[in-house]
């Protein structure tokens, strides 16, 4: 392609982007609110990932000791637990750092003069959480252990809510991907409409369908890459407020960093331009027959 | 032979038959007349030739290749060798008069240096370089006509065709027209002229094909419109 072409494409989308400045205003919009709701809805299921990951991570296994026990067993326990594959991390509570604990939650004064119940135990923590139920199954298998806890059933529980709520998640957002690429196209059929005599003119004269095609795509281009930036802009403040009234408000739920949000905005850019090249194409198909 | 047409028919979905077995040979540099009543396949055989349509039975050859079978991407490079007029013009009105020449160069990538010369050389050839930046709402119909023969020509095409290129005109502005493709012919473009124009076709004494409900029935050398 020469780039007196290129040039050429540019200079006509730009001036039909002028040209038609209502219709493109129209069309931005159009791309903008429709990111703006494809936005919240990806924000909140990232979100609900995140949070999710995070409750995911602390699932923990506990392995309470036999009090028959001694030193030297506990350290080979410790060792022959920590080389369990898929174990990431393994820590010794004694009965008194136990017992400390147990204080510290329920409070000094209940506790005053009983003997220390609680046994010693081992907290370990597991590469991916899937694996909680084998690794503790395998864990049961050594002498020395009393009992095994992580759980049981909430963790399953757990993994089989974050499931469906990522299918669900998945489901409404190709919906409303797809809701936003009807809405451009038709915005952008407005476009070829009005310039349909020049396409017609265009084919008549000896354009190849690509040289037709382009101007329109970037048009398209442009209209979703302004909207998608658009609705960055608009989701990066909302969602700027809600972070910091969550952190104030409510500071045992950790949202997504606002950093992070930036690596998605990025992605959503190249989303609008797709968004927009699609629509367009899909637009202009009809009129290149000629 | 420019054009060659076998055996051509064509039937539009919903069954109309537009052309019946139609015969046809053109050569390189004739002007020849397409007349016959409204209805008759005038217009049909006229997107034939630049594959708006492309014939239910038969073959077409343009300057030796079948037509007929050609690729949906190579249909531009046909049409870059085909001048096409029309009778509303087809101009775009927002453009200027240079601008719409220009346009047909930089839709087939010319280069800047070429459009800049060709454009007011053709424009001159038509007479209407002293209105090239003008719109095509400030021209004369007979103007806005010669700026589409203009636009057809800049690209030298080996066959200019018109459909009812006066239809819109005035009997001297038809005239007017008649005489600048006359000229185009003479400098050795091909011509091929689907008109209604009686008179005109009478008394410039050209190839004259007639069509009656899709049927040709008379090709003449220096006919006259008929009946």
């Amino acid at each position: 392609m020469k780039l007196r072409t290129i040039k050429y494409f540019f200079r006509e989308s730009f001036t039909s982007l002028i040209r038609n400045r209502w219709m493109s205003l129209a069309s931005i919009g159009a791309v903008a609110s429709a990111l703006i709701i494809l936005g919240s809805f990806l924000l909140l299921s990232v979100n609900f990932d995140y949070i999710l990951k995070d409750v995911e991570s602390q699932v923990e296994i506990t392995a309470y000791l036999e009090d028959s026990v001694d030193e030297a067993d506990i350290t080979k326990l410790n060792n022959g637990i920590a080389a369990i594959e898929g174990v990431k991390e393994i820590k010794f509570i004694s009965k008194e750092e136990a017992i400390e604990e147990f204080k510290e939650q329920v409070g000094r004064e209940i506790l005053e003069g009983i003997e220390n119940p609680l046994p010693n135990s081992f907290r370990i923590k597991v590469n991916d959480p899937h694996e909680v139920a084998a690794i503790a199954e395998k864990i049961q298998r050594f002498a020395g252990i009393d009992e095994v806890k992580y759980g049981k059933g909430i963790v399953e529980k757990l993994f089989n809510i974050i499931h469906w709520v990522r299918i669900i998640g998945m489901v409404i957002m190709a919906v409303f991907a797809a809701v936003s690429i009807f809405i451009i196209s038709n915005t952008i059929r407005l476009t070829v409409f009005a310039r349909r005599r020049e396409i017609n003119i265009m084919k008549y004269i000896g354009a190849t369908d690509w040289f037709v095609r382009w101007p329109f795509l970037i048009e398209g281009m442009v209209l979703g890459l302004i909207g998608s930036s658009l609705a960055i802009g608009i989701l990066a403040v909302a969602y700027n407020y809600l972070y910091i009234a969550v952190k104030i408000n409510i500071p045992m739920i950790a949202l997504l960093p606002i950093e992070q949000f930036y690596d998605y905005a990025l992605g959503f850019l190249g989303i609008g331009m797709l968004i927009g090249a699609f629509g367009s194409s899909f637009s202009i198909k009809r009129f290149l027959n000629v | 032979m420019l054009i060659e047409m076998y055996g051509v028919t064509k039937i539009y979905p919903g069954g109309q038959v537009a052309l019946k077995d139609i015969n046809l040979k053109i050569s390189k540099g004739e002007f020849v007349f397409i007349v016959g009543p409204s209805g008759a396949g005038k217009s049909t055989l006229i997107k034939l030739i630049f594959r708006e349509e492309v014939p239910t039975r038969g073959q077409i050859f343009f300057a030796g290749k079948n037509i007929s079978r050609l690729k949906r991407r190579e249909v531009p490079y046909l049409r870059r060798r085909i001048g096409i007029v029309f009778q509303d013009f087809r101009l775009l009105p927002e453009k200027t008069v240079y601008e719409n020449v220009a346009f047909a160069m930089e839709v087939v990538e010319a280069s800047y240096k070429d459009i800049k010369r060709k454009v007011p050389q053709t424009l001159e050839r038509v007479g209407l370089l002293h209105k090239a930046n003008a719109r095509p709402s400030e021209l004369s119909g007979g103007e806005q006509q010669r700026v589409a023969l203009a636009r057809a020509l800049v690209n030298n095409p080996d066959i200019l065709v018109a459909d009812e290129p006066t239809g819109n005109l005035d009997p001297d502005t038809s005239w007017d027209i008649m005489n600048y493709l006359d000229d185009i012919n003479k400098r050795g473009t091909t011509i091929i002229v689907a008109t209604h124009a009686r008179e005109l076709v009478d008394s410039m004494k050209k190839r004259v094909i007639q069509l009656e409900k899709g049927s040709l029935v008379r090709d003449e050398e220096r006919g006259v419109y008929g009946k």
